[in-house]
């Protein structure tokens, strides 16, 4: 079993004699090494959270930014390489403002995720210019926006895949944290209760206690658009939870 | 000081062409000319010789006049349509128009269409071309019937049938399968009618109404229109302004004083004998 | 001693360079109108060059999506490749993004389109008629080069400088003193005062002729109409 892995988990385009691509589920792991981003969608709006390793007391933690506006009307949560994120998130951007360019309207939270998984899926790509990774990218990205179908939450791995979610946990508490959402989400979920929820489930999965500086909230909702928690909010937040 | 003003010269003047080529030059575009777009056709029939003519004058793109009279009256037996700029053909036939008439008098007799075209040529090729006239000639003389036409630089053509302005190539067309030698009146108003209209739908300077001249040794059927080619569109709105639709800016008042009040009676009854 | 002349000049000492003249006018009017709950487009049907008609029947309306219409004249090769163009754009995005494309994204494409060519433009008169987000007509007109403007009512084309005031004056209530501004017509009265700027651009306009065409947008369709003009 080893043998054949290390046979097949070298090139990027060759499929293992059992139909897998080891270099894509080697990033699909990687991406448990990350911190944990949880996404709630609910009618009123969606929310993000996300865990920010403060791994030392030295560390500014405003510099590591997990949370990301997109457009005004969209977010984004990413774990996994960072590094790889921000490729990304620029493609991310750019579709979005040339969508408004080309169309006067705000594109929708489908087609930029459909965007960022096409350049997702481009690793190995030869004939694209020398412009493709070699590699598949190592973050798994949940955007999170308003368009006109309301309130969307969509998750993409690595390989480009992408789904939409009622809500989503991903990185390194991702499975008991998405035990927990599939406990506490129900429909009628309001933006309180959500921002609630999604900080109670994140203080279970951290290995630090949960505080201000070492977590990010974000809420995209249809008056206001994407909104990033200032430190004041967020410790509000915690307070309700304690 | 003379006693007597001296009469204008004959011609044109010539003495702004070099300040409208500096002019243009510029940039500063002259006036556009109306044009007559036109379908003029003239036939020789069995009896005599028949005109006809489209209404339209155009001005670039635009229709400057939808009832445009392009049947000239030359002499009592002569008539000419004319195509090109509107003036050129309006004072080149006027003028040939004239001298007819001197003519005709000085030698008390029925003036032969030859002199009408000679009279016409020379003057469109001292002008050499520059005088727009386009010209179809036809009258009756001592020696029948004749049917001419002129460009614009001089030269003639005696024919039988005959088309000119924009329209020609599709008015020639209709002549061309169904002209024949003797033709009763009859038949050559229906060929000439269908002539034009080739013309007015076909051709974009050539429109609205179809007129028509009959020359015989009897004497001239001048019907305008002979027929109108095409249905004016009906309008559904009405497009009166509703009173007080012009704004008033300002109101002066001139006030009229009565100074002086006169009455005059007149005593002397009205003579209504005559 | 004679001196031979080299191909660029002429006797008269002009230097006469061959011209490259990629355009021609093909003539034809577009007229839309708008107001609750619809919009009006429409086009007279000639198409023309020089004094000559091409053909007396050929729509200038382009139905772009189920509640948007482009009605384009101009040069009619460029008309031909434009609306293509767009159309194939129109595709890649209801593929992209799982829906139609709305009349405001329309519009708003056109004008880029166009501004792309901005140094070889499409010589074309354009103007985009559909509904808005609330269901209302709305028209879009633009230059050859992507210039755009958003109106209820507008005509272009070759007849416009007949129609525009007309329209101004009638629909837009311009210059008149006790006018009740800003009011919109009923789709009765926007297809009179179509018809009746067809009637009277054709009297004045040899471009304009043979047949309107009229294109009525509401939420439940689009309606054609076929009105004949005078054909001289």
């Amino acid at each position: 079993m080893f043998m054949t892995r290390s046979e097949y988990d070298r090139g990027v385009n060759t499929f293992s004699p059992e139909g897998r691509l080891f270099q894509v589920e080697y990033a699909i792991e990687a991406i448990k090494l990350g911190s944990t981003a949880i996404g709630i969608q609910t009618s009123e709006g969606v929310v993000l959270a996300v865990e920010k390793r403060v791994t030392s007391t030295l560390m500014v933690p405003a510099t590591t930014e997990k949370i990301v506006e997109i457009d005004d009307h969209i977010g984004c949560a990413c774990s996994g390489l960072m590094a790889d994120s921000r490729t990304m998130v620029d493609r991310a951007r750019v579709e979005a403002q040339n969508h408004w360019f080309l169309y006067n309207e705000k594109m929708s939270v489908e087609s930029v995720t459909q965007a960022v998984s096409n350049l997702a899926i481009q690793f190995g790509d030869s004939d694209s210019d020398g412009n493709a990774m070699s590699r598949p990218f190592g973050v798994a990205i949940l955007f999170a926006g308003v368009d006109s179908k309301g309130p969307q939450l969509y998750h993409m791995d690595p390989s480009g895949t992408y789904v939409q979610c009622d809500a989503k946990a991903i990185g390194s508490g991702c499975e008991g944290a998405q035990q927990a959402l599939q406990e506490a989400y129900h429909r009628s979920m309001t933006m309180k209760e959500a921002i609630k929820c999604i900080l109670t489930i994140l203080k279970q999965v951290m290995e630090e206690k949960l505080n201000s500086t070492n977590v990010e909230v974000a809420t995209i909702t249809p008056g206001k658009g994407y909104h990033m928690f200032t430190k004041e909010e967020v410790e509000e937040a915690i307070k309700e939870i304690a | 000081m003379a006693l007597l003003p001296d009469l204008p010269k004959g011609g044109f003047v010539f003495e702004n062409f070099q300040r409208n080529e500096f002019l243009k030059a510029k940039g500063f575009r002259a006036p556009k000319a109306t044009k007559t777009g036109t379908t003029i056709v003239g036939c020789l029939v069995k009896d005599g010789v028949i005109l006809g003519a489209d209404t339209r004058a155009t001005s670039g793109s635009v229709i400057a006049d939808k009832y445009s009279d392009k049947i000239h009256y030359m002499a009592k037996n002569i008539y000419c349509c004319g195509a090109g700029t509107a003036a050129d053909t309006l004072y080149v036939t006027r003028m040939v128009s004239s001298n007819l008439e001197l003519h005709r008098l000085n030698t008390n007799r029925v003036v032969p269409v030859i002199c009408a075209l000679r009279m016409l040529k020379q003057h469109l090729f001292r002008y050499q071309g520059y005088v727009s006239a386009a010209l179809v000639l036809a009258g009756v003389d001592e020696d029948g019937a004749h049917l001419y036409s002129v460009t614009p630089h001089g030269s003639s053509d005696k024919l039988p049938f005959t088309t000119m302005g924009s329209g020609s190539l599709a008015a020639m067309a209709v002549f061309e399968t169904r002209w024949k030698p003797n033709m009763t009146i009859e038949e050559g108003k229906k060929l000439v009618r269908d002539s034009v209209a080739a013309g007015i739908f076909n051709d974009l300077g050539s429109g609205n109404n179809i007129d028509m001249c009959i020359i015989t040794r009897d004497g001239v059927d001048y019907m305008r229109p002979y027929e109108e080619a095409n249905l004016k569109g009906q309008r559904l709105n009405s497009y009166v302004f509703d009173k007080g639709a012009t704004p008033i800016l300002t109101v002066h008042t001139i006030p009229l004083e009565v100074e002086e009040v006169m009455v005059r009676h007149m005593d002397e009854t009205m003579d209504t004998s005559a | 001693m004679q001196r031979s002349l080299n191909n660029s000049e002429t006797l008269s000492g002009i230097i006469q360079k061959p011209q490259f003249s990629p355009y021609t006018d093909n003539g034809g009017t577009v007229i839309a109108v708008g107001g609750k709950g619809f919009v009006i487009i429409g086009c007279d049907s000639r198409l023309s060059s020089g004094y000559t008609i091409n053909t007396r029947f050929q729509p200038k309306l382009f139905k772009l999506t189920p509640q948007t219409v482009l009605g384009s004249a101009g040069c009619w090769c460029d008309v031909l490749t434009f609306v293509r163009l767009i159309e194939a754009r129109l595709k890649m995005y209801s593929y992209e993004h799982n829906k139609t494309m709305s009349t405001p994204a329309t519009a708003q494409l056109v004008s880029i389109m166009l501004y792309y060519k901005r140094f070889f433009p499409y010589y074309v008169s354009n103007l985009v008629a559909g509904l808005d987000e609330e269901g209302n007509g709305v028209v879009y007109s633009y230059d050859p080069v992507g210039h755009c403007e958003q109106s209820t009512y507008c005509a272009t084309g070759s007849s416009s400088a007949f129609i525009q005031p007309l329209l101004d004056n009638y629909v837009g209530k311009k210059n008149i003193a006790n006018a009740e501004k800003g009011k919109l017509l009923t789709q009765e009265e926007a297809l009179r005062v179509v018809n009746d700027a067809f009637v009277s651009a054709t009297e004045r306009n040899m471009y304009c002729g043979d047949s309107i065409i009229l294109n009525i947008i509401t939420e439940k369709g689009i309606e054609e109409r076929v009105i004949p003009l005078r054909k001289d």
